[in-house]
Order: C-alpha cells, then structure tokens, then sequence
C-alpha cells in the first residue's frame, strides 16, 4: 500500500487535484482527513496582487518532500497516508498553490499531521514565490533561509544522537 | 574542478540564463564555492547582494550541503536563495 504521495505540478499541463488528494489519502480504516489548500490572494502587504508565479527545484523539491512526508508518518507510527502537492508555473488569484492532505484513524492525527508537513513545506522546500502587482511591479517575497533550517536541523540530530 | 551551478529565483533575475560555469581546484568545499560566487556576483552583477548570498543554501541534485561539505566530484550544484512555498 502506498502511503506518500509527493509531486511538483507544472500548471502549463495540469491543475493541482483536491478530488485525487481525497482519494489518494482514504482508506478503509480511516475515519479522518485533514487538507491544507493553499491559493493565490488578491492582496498583500497592502499591494493589490494580480498574481504569483512560483519555481521550484523540482528534484530536491519533491525528495524533501518525501523526507518531510516520511519524517511525519514516522512520528505518527505509519498510521497516515500523506499526499503532498505544489505548483510549478504563474498563477492567477484563486489558483491552488498547494494541496496537503492526510488520513488517518482519527481526527487529531490528521489536523496535526497535515499542519506539521505543510509547515515544513513552507520552510524547508526549495520553492520561491514571486508576486505579480497590478502597477505592473514583481519581487521575489522574502523567504525562510535554508541555512538556518539545515543548521537547526543537524543540530537536532547531533543531539537526538548523542543521546 | 569545473562547478555547473543552477540559479533561481532573484539570483536568476542576475544572470536569466539561470546558471553559471566556474573554475575551482580540485576537492573544494561548499564554503569554497561560496566565496568564489562572492568574487563572481561583485564583478559581473551590478546589482548583486552580499546578504542575499549569505542567506543562501546549497545543494547538490539529491540533497543539501553545508559550507564544509565537499563539492560532488560532477561539479553540479544549486544555490538556493531563502524559500517561499504554500
């Protein structure tokens, strides 16, 4: 049975699917899913947005994907399925940016299980937002350092090893 | 070593091809490959900013590399500027 699903869109050839997420994440004994849908706001900082485009380092993208994926299923005895899912390409306000999804037995896994992977998503993931304003402007948003997060992390298991 | 490094975001803004070619000795390390973009962004980015690349990671195809990790012996490497997903 497969348990992780973890995938880059390019929206030039398809849409993130919220139907194929559900569906990926059921199981017979699965009393609960939990989704995080992220999308493209009209408005940010105070700056009207017309839309975003995101890019990706599609291969390091998706292995962090599934270490963060297995990391959390990990952590919650493998009792989940996972489905995780970012777009690739310009977007316009409305469209799904990113699809996380889990299913477990129960209900408090599935909301802590998906707040934790989409969280790590955000800060861990080689993906760069750069928003659109309608006075015809674009920046790159400012962003999660990589540095601090691969420090932070191999500090945690310099020590979970030491112990 | 010949370095392939891949560029994105607003380090791709600097150079639109999105990568760079450059010459470091043999067995050089990350922290390395760091300086040498340093002396490579001051020379041919007018608008190239030190901050940007200190905040900046590395990775290789597979995985991230801290600045005393040796360079892939197929010399390509990614510099990741601080990330925005979700």
């Amino acid at each position: 049975m497969e348990k992780l699903h973890c995938a880059v869109v390019d929206i030039a050839n398809e849409r993130l699917d919220v139907s194929a997420a559900i569906e990926f994440v059921s199981d017979p004994g699965f009393g609960g899913i939990a989704m995080f849908v992220g999308r493209v706001r009209d408005m940010n900082h105070g700056r009207r947005v017309a839309g975003v485009s995101y890019d990706l380092f599609d291969v390091l993208a998706v292995n962090i994907f599934k270490e963060i994926a297995s990391d959390t299923l990990h952590e919650f005895d493998g009792k989940l399925k996972i489905f995780v899912t970012h777009a690739k390409g310009r977007l316009g306000i409305g469209d799904l940016a990113v699809v996380v999804a889990v299913g477990s037995p129960h209900r408090d896994e599935a909301f802590r299980a998906c707040r934790m992977v989409i969280e790590k998503v955000k800060h861990q993931a080689p993906i760069w937002k750069q928003e659109h304003y309608e006075d015809g402007n674009s920046e790159w948003s400012e962003g999660c350092s990589l540095c601090e997060v691969h420090d932070h992390a191999q500090h945690a298991g310099e020590h979970a090893s030491g112990h | 070593m010949k370095i392939d490094l891949k560029l994105f975001a607003a380090f791709q803004d600097l150079e639109p091809t999105g990568q760079i070619e450059l010459e470091l000795p043999d067995g050089s390390l990350v922290a390395d490959l760091r300086l040498a973009i340093d002396d490579y962004g001051r020379q041919h980015w007018p608008k190239f900013r030190p901050g940007l690349l200190k905040a900046s990671a590395f990775a290789s195809e597979t995985t991230l590399l801290r600045d005393r990790d040796a360079i892939p012996a197929d010399g390509r490497m990614a510099l990741l500027p601080p990330v925005n997903g979700g």
